[in-house]
């Protein structure tokens, strides 16, 4: 590197860094709202067990969650012009940042899948008993009675996901997207201080995580206004533990693989 | 009126209903008894379709189905023609007191909502819980939450209250103020099936007790000579363990 360390350098990258928030953000927003189209989709057949497409949706959870995220970008980047060429479908006008997000929103959807499946299965058996014997219908139950509770449930799982797919973007920058990551390369070139434009990006990745998890906590709150102290704290530690499993579940699952 | 004809259910190979037939007159009150395994909980369940009978005919009302195959449509009409008391209370925990209550008026039965509202708040103080209306379940005791449960019942107007051991789960302390209001609307005249181990209060509350074992109904009969001189030898050694002395002999 050469160059000794100036402070007023990462104060000056990390203005400079600042706009390019909004690109990162809307990676990060865009995969996870069709993610979660994707997600409720996924984990419908897998939740009401219905043949083929129970199937289907477990080939595509264990995809994304056992592959690494920079290789599904790339597969989708180069093989999915190729794959739509054969269809007669041209796709080299289109900005690369739209199949980052198509990526990435795959890659969500089959963790938010999970998420859901696992919520769903967490409310008690006894509220849609309760509201079948009310009179409700089946729609009415999981619209009124299961999901409002599944989501609270969910919300811890899912403020990690976000945070994991917010840093997770940052590998945006292999395919040349000027996001937060692909700007602070770019910084740097002709001062040659790459150190500081690392710390005003470490800087800005982590005062995001931080402001996230405070407005996940308070919409977790505020959803689970309902429960007890004492129930939300039990559950907030089981809660805590699934979550572990799942986010280590990305190693894991290689190792379920290996397995006989 | 409620006429359940040659009900049947198995759980695979073991066939837990065997054949149930029971009719309960409009306005009657029906305790059921019999040990834990008889399929007490089962045949209530039956009634709403919470489990699926196997084979039989469930009447409520005008409503008649035949249970082999019935209609997804005969299912809900069923259900909206009862409500039911649960043993875990089962109240809706997303949901204060008086929504709980509301829930089934606004969702089901589409009345307005300041109307049900009304109704919600005025069975809420039936049941001794006026000044609980926007609490949430998790902030109420089990007999409270059990009145609740009751409340939510009573809201919808049904041709007949399930009651699956609605004082079970409770501290002995609380299951006074839950029975006193059971008690209370059954003196109304509302049609109630109750499955119960509490014998004072079976025998006191029921126009009519039916004691069941395996999966069949053994004796029926009024209270009184049912408690007193049952015919049947199961029956008597029932009575004989859950009556108090039993317990004091051991
Ligand atoms: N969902 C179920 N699956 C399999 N067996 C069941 C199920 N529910 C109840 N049973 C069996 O049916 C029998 C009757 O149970 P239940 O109706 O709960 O009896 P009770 O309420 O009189 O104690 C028991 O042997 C029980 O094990
Ligand atoms: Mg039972």
């Amino acid at each position: 590197m050469g160059t000794s360390f100036d402070i007023s350098y990462v104060f000056d990258y990390f203005v400079k860094l600042l706009p390019y928030i909004r690109i990162t953000l809307t990676i990060v927003g865009c995969s996870l709202l069709i993610g979660l189209g994707i997600g409720l989709l996924v984990a419908l057949p897998r939740m009401y067990r219905i043949p083929v497409l129970q199937r289907f949706s477990q080939v595509y959870v264990s995809f994304f969650r056992g592959t690494p995220i920079l290789i599904q970008l790339f597969l989708f980047y180069y093989g999915m012009p190729e794959m739509l060429k054969l269809i007669h479908i041209d796709v080299t006008k289109v900005p690369a940042l739209y199949f980052v997000i198509f990526a990435y929103a795959l890659h969500t959807g089959a963790f938010l899948s999970e998420s859901i499946r696992g919520a769903v299965g967490a409310v008690d058996r006894g509220q849609v008993e309760a509201a079948y014997a009310v009179g409700m219908t089946g729609y009415q139950a999981f619209g009124r009675i299961v999901l409002p509770q599944a989501l609270g449930i969910a919300i811890p799982v899912f403020a990690n996901l976000v945070i994991a797919v917010l840093k997770d973007t940052s590998l945006a920058f292999s395919l040349g997207i000027m996001e937060l990551t692909g700007k602070s390369q770019t910084l740097p070139t002709m001062s040659q201080h790459f150190f500081e434009a690392y710390l005003s990006l470490a800087l800005i990745y982590f005062i995001i995580s931080i402001a996230l998890e405070k407005l996940f906590f308070a919409v977790e709150r505020r959803l689970l206004r309902y429960e007890g102290d004492r129930d939300r704290d039990g559950r907030a530690a089981s809660g805590r533990k699934w979550l572990n499993r799942r986010f280590s579940g990305r190693l894991e699952l290689q190792k379920e693989g290996a397995r006989p | 009126m409620i006429r359940l004809t040659q009900i049947r259910k198995s759980f695979g190979r073991n066939e837990v209903l065997k054949g149930i037939d029971l009719t309960v007159r409009k306005g009657e009150v029906v305790a059921i008894l019999g040990p834990s395994g008889s399929g007490k909980t089962t045949l209530l369940r039956c009634i709403n379709y919470l489990e699926r009978p196997s084979d039989g005919e469930i009447e409520i009302g005008e409503l008649r189905v035949k249970c082999k195959h019935p209609s997804k449509q005969e299912i809900h009409r069923l259900r909206g023609k009862s409500a039911m008391v649960f043993q875990q209370y089962n109240l809706f925990k997303h949901k204060t007191a008086a929504e709980n209550v509301m829930e089934g008026l606004v969702v089901v039965q589409k009345v307005p909502k300041e109307e049900a509202r009304k109704r919600s708040v005025e069975l809420l103080e039936k049941v001794g819980l006026g000044a609980k209306l926007d609490a949430y379940p998790s902030q109420l005791s089990g007999g409270q939450q059990q009145r609740v449960g009751i409340a939510r019942a009573l809201a919808l107007n049904p041709e007949v209250i399930l009651f699956d051991e609605p004082t079970s789960a409770l501290d002995p302390e609380l299951v006074g103020e839950v029975l006193a209001v059971i008690r209370k609307i059954a003196k109304e005249g509302i049609t109630m099936i109750i499955v119960t181990h509490e014998m004072n209060f079976a025998q006191e509350v029921a126009n009519r007790v039916v004691f069941m074992d395996q999966g069949a109904v053994v004796e029926e009969g009024a209270p009184n000579e049912l408690f007193r001189s049952p015919k049947e030898e199961r029956t008597r050694q029932f009575l004989q363990r859950m009556t108090p002395e039993a317990v004091y002999s051991i």
